[in-house]
């Protein structure tokens, strides 16, 4: 087993503490106790940052006091779908997908265009009908597949899914049960992390 | 006081922050949201105005000649003066404001209340950069374009439709008026509607990326105070403009021109 992807630890008063260690190249599904350590954990994937109480460590590298743009490098190999998304309302759903690479230049939008075309197809949707539709004209399984392959175009060594199955019905779970095997195909060697409530984590 | 002494400053660093990140311009996504606000503000407003120019044009040519009985030398005089300096900016302004700065400030007021600007933020993309910089440039664009447009409708729908009310034919009153106009009449009101337009979307854009409450009750307020305060800032430009450059830098030119 390859060195941990991810470690991070939570401390704190009068509850029990969170150790998360997530190995390289693996799937792993993270049923964290409740919602403040669930924020927490994608506030620090998000930032690269540590609060008081809490150590991360990503690629085996501690993030508390690196510098801006160690933090910065850290944070290209990590691709986060959070709850709230993240798309923008007035953007359609291939301009969602295709921004953060065409604004950095970080891709050739060529390429980023025929990431989100297999994946769309191999998920069971129509890309030339869905990538012209606006957030607003999705509901929340296609808002989750926009996040999803706006991911994937990203390419990150490090995917964490947060809350996947949530607000969907039965039938939206099954079809985002398949990111897994996508993201899969396209980073045999990366590491996903499914992250969810224990109470309420996805089947 | 100290809101509007706030509102000052964050309006001087927005204006520092769109001057200094001007080559932002060259990334893709903040080209195409520039060319979009273009299209938005000044394609999209254009068709609107047509009869409203027009007949504005034809209403002072008309009203000049009955009311105050002047002859079409001083009717083309008043066209030249009102409509090319003075109503074809701010009528630009009024049409981009009402239009483009009601629907800007709700729409950056509603991406900072539901965390997309959040959501730029972590993707590393900056809001200054991908949504202030193209809007701020498209609408100085659009406004001068759509200033042109209106002053255009305005002289021609006033040398069209003013013979069918007045004693004076189509010929009369474009000679008149190409004898009078100068040059500088259309320096003096592109610079001006660049200027408004820079103003409006820079008010819109302060106010809607900082709403008074994170509420959705905070859009409706960013909106409200973005087109006040913007209505109020170029009519206060279009005073101390009107005054520098007739008042003072020019006004030898222009009374020769005149």
């Amino acid at each position: 087993m390859s060195a941990a992807a991810l470690r991070y630890d939570l401390r704190r008063d009068g509850q029990t503490p969170v150790v998360v260690e997530v190995p390289g190249g693996t799937t792993q599904r993270l049923r964290l106790p409740d919602s403040d350590a669930k924020a927490r954990l994608i506030g620090a994937l998000l930032t690269t940052r540590c609060a008081a109480g809490e150590e991360l460590e990503l690629f085996g590298e501690p993030v508390r006091g690196l510098r801006r743009a160690e933090r910065a490098r850290l944070h290209e190999r990590i691709g986060i779908v959070t709850q709230a998304m993240g798309l923008i309302s007035n953007l359609n759903a291939w301009e969602n997908i295709s921004l953060q690479a065409a604004y950095h230049g970080t891709q050739p939008v060529a390429r980023i265009a025929k990431t989100a075309h297999d994946a769309l197809a191999a998920l069971g949707t129509d890309p030339a009908r869905f990538l012209a539709r606006l957030p607003d004209e999705m509901d929340a399984f296609e808002r989750k597949l926009v996040a999803f392959v706006r991911l994937l175009a990203k390419e990150p060594v490090l995917a964490v899914i947060d809350g996947l199955g949530e607000g969907l019905n039965r039938e939206q779970s099954a079809r985002a049960a398949r990111f897994e095997a996508e993201y899969r195909a396209r980073q045999p060697e990366g590491t996903l992390l499914f992250v969810d409530l224990a109470e309420e984590g996805i089947a | 006081m100290i809101r509007a002494l706030r509102e000052v400053e964050g309006g001087l660093r927005l204006l520092m922050n769109v001057w200094l990140r001007l080559p932002a311009l060259r990334r893709a996504p903040v080209r195409e949201s520039f060319l979009r606000q273009v299209y938005f503000t000044g394609v999209t407003a254009s068709t609107g105005v047509v009869l409203r120019a027009s007949g504005l044009g034809a209403l002072i040519i008309a009203f000049t000649m009955q009311v105050l009985d002047a002859d079409t030398g001083l009717a083309v005089k008043i066209l030249l003066w009102v409509v090319l300096r003075e109503v074809g900016p701010l009528a630009a302004a009024m049409v981009v404001i009402l239009r483009t700065g009601t629907a800007m400030s709700a729409e950056l007021a509603m991406m900072r209340i539901t965390g997309q600007i959040d959501a730029l933020r972590r993707m590393g993309i900056e809001s200054y950069d991908y949504l202030v910089v193209p809007r701020v440039l498209g609408v100085m664009l659009a406004t001068a374009a759509l200033t042109c447009y209106i002053q255009f409708l305005a002289v021609l729908g006033g040398m069209v439709l003013a013979p069918f009310v007045i004693q004076a034919s189509f010929t009369e009153l474009s000679t008149q008026f190409f004898d009078l106009v100068a040059p500088v009449d259309f320096l003096y009101s592109i610079l001006k509607s660049l200027m408004f337009g820079f103003i409006v979307a820079l008010t819109c854009c302060y106010h809607g990326l900082n709403p008074p409450a994170f509420t959705l009750n905070g859009v409706p307020q960013a909106v409200t105070r973005a087109v006040t305060q913007s209505a109020v800032a170029v009519l206060t430009i279009n005073a101390v403009f009107a005054y520098l450059v007739f008042g003072v830098l020019f006004f030898g030119l222009v009374k020769a021109v005149a």
